[in-house]
């Protein structure tokens, strides 16, 4: 991998929930544009990973470089502002504001954070609602939205940021199998325009087609990572093969 | 009708006393609603910080006067901060007299009582949040104040809405306890009505429907508030 152009890096980070250690030594390294998926048995940090690249919560050892900015530096919500800019993420649960409508959700944080004009952002979410094809739902309430169409809503307000990199941690595993098909398509669209992505998933199928690289953890650690189709077609680690014998 | 006798009713000093009560009485809840409302906010927001030694103080504040009864809480303002030393000179009489006048104990001993129970109920409200709720916030840039101005308090307090309006109940009929305090509401001149006219039942009878359309307003107010805030999936939303 190339240093200088990676947009993202982290090297050897650790990381530990009280006694357990969560992160035993995460390096990885993301290139700008490129789509890196993250596969793995449940519990063996794969939403870790993707809070501490966005300093949602503090590392305990090692280093996490995102643009020019030294994640693992920042003490205050207020010097992480800069990297909440860059970074944005979408969650399993959607996490829309239930007191918003779709719109004023996605408006919010440009108008209230980042201090842009109101105008100019009312413009930009009828345009990102426009490109997950919710037009239609600009005035609903989160409540009043299918899960598919919460999520729609939530990746539209993670692109409101204009940011750099987009962490998607599981977004469809809370997703009837008919919605799955429409949130992914919105995140494939976003990947063939360049935009950065690390996608925690469970869709196989999806990873195999969208991501440039897919990393494989267990327990902490990235076993094995390389293109998809070494890594479906030719794992060379045992685990890999076990976790893969039981999800395809 | 029933043998009631309302003739009364026609005096003009009885008409101004029984129109003076009713403002005092809805000035007294107005005002003590008002603070316990903003001492409850700011309570829920203390804790919401999670530090020890605030925790501590602000527990010991809502156990105090959520758990004695605000009767016994006015007598203590009115009867025992006077003696222990709460007192001032009047300019004009040059009379010692007491730093609170029965009306501001009353104010007080009602704000902390109501205070008390806005405190846990917000806690509670805020506390029903789910935290992935805020940390989305906290992945979009909000600091913690941003966060709960725009956010934890706006859904919180329609959480909070039905208890709120049972506390403000509460409080409205507890403003008749001043009476034993002095505070010339209500109660206060109902009193001093049926001591003059001894009409104890048609005076009693009076000063209960007034009772009742003052609450129904502030009820028939507070779910006016609580649908114009509702949002789909909460409350009254649908
Ligand atoms: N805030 C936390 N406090 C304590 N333990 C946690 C916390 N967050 C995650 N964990 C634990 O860390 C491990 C890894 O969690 P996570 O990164 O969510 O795994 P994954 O996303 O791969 O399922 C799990 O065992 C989980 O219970
Ligand atoms: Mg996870």
């Amino acid at each position: 991998m190339n240093r200088t152009n990676a947009l993202i890096e982290l090297d050897a980070v650790t990381k530990s929930f009280a006694s357990f250690e969560v992160l035993k030594g995460i390096s990885l390294s993301v290139k700008d544009g490129e789509a890196v998926c993250i596969i793995g048995p449940s519990g063996s940090g794969k939403s870790t990973i993707l809070r501490c690249i966005n300093g949602l919560i503090p590392i305990d050892g090692g280093r996490i470089r995102v643009g020019e900015i030294e994640v693992h530096k920042l003490r205050s919500e207020k010097e992480m502002r800069p990297l909440r800019h860059r970074v944005a993420m979408v969650f399993q649960q959607y996490n829309l504001f239930p007191h918003r409508t779709a719109l004023q959700n996605i408006m919010m944080a440009p108008v209230q954070v980042l201090g842009h004009d109101r105008r100019e952002v009312e413009e930009r979410a009828h345009r990102l609602l426009a490109k997950v094809r919710l037009s239609n739902k600009a005035d609903a309430y989160p409540g009043q939205l299918s899960g598919g169409q919460q999520q729609r809503v939530a990746i539209a307000r993670a692109l409101a940021m204009e940011p750099q990199v987009i962490l998607f941690d599981e977004v469809t595993a809370a997703l009837d199998p008919e919605t799955v098909k429409e949130v992914l398509t919105a995140i494939r669209e976003l990947v063939d325009e360049g935009l950065t992505c690390i996608l925690v998933t469970h869709e196989m199928k999806f990873a195999r087609e969208v991501a440039e690289r897919v990393c494989f953890t267990d327990h902490g650690r990235i076993v094995e990572s390389g293109p998809p189709a070494q890594i479906f077609d030719a794992p060379q680690d045992p685990r890999t093969r076990e976790f893969l014998g039981q999800v395809l | 009708m029933f043998g009631l006798d309302y003739s009364w009713l026609s005096d003009p000093v009885y008409q101004g006393w029984l129109l003076r009560g009713t403002l005092n009485t809805i000035g007294l809840a107005l005002a003590s609603s008002a603070v316990a409302v903003l001492i409850g906010t700011f309570g829920a927001l203390a804790l919401s910080l999670r530090i020890a030694w605030l925790d501590a103080l602000i527990e010991l504040f809502v156990e105090l006067f959520r758990n004695t009864p605000p009767l016994l809480q006015m007598l203590f303002f009115y009867f025992t901060l006077s003696t222990i030393g709460l007192r001032v000179t009047d300019p004009v009489t040059g009379l010692s007299v007491p730093l609170l006048s029965a009306f501001d104990c009353a104010l007080v001993s009602l704000s902390f009582f109501g205070g008390a129970l806005c405190i846990e109920a917000f806690r509670s409200g805020l506390e029903s949040l789910p935290r992935s709720v805020n940390e989305a916030a906290r992945s979009l840039g909000y600091s913690r104040w941003g966060r709960f101005r725009r956010i934890e308090v706006p859904i919180a307090s329609r959480i909070c809405l039905p208890a709120l309006t049972n506390i403000l109940t509460n409080l409205f009929k507890t403003t008749s306890q001043a009476s034993v305090i002095t505070v010339p509401e209500l109660m206060y001149y109902a009193g001093q009505i049926y001591n003059d006219t001894f009409r104890t039942a048609e005076v009693m009878l009076l000063v209960l429907l007034i009772y009742v359309s003052l609450v129904s307003v502030l009820s028939w107010g507070m779910s006016r508030i609580e649908r114009a805030l509702a949002f789909p999936g909460y409350g009254k939303g649908h």
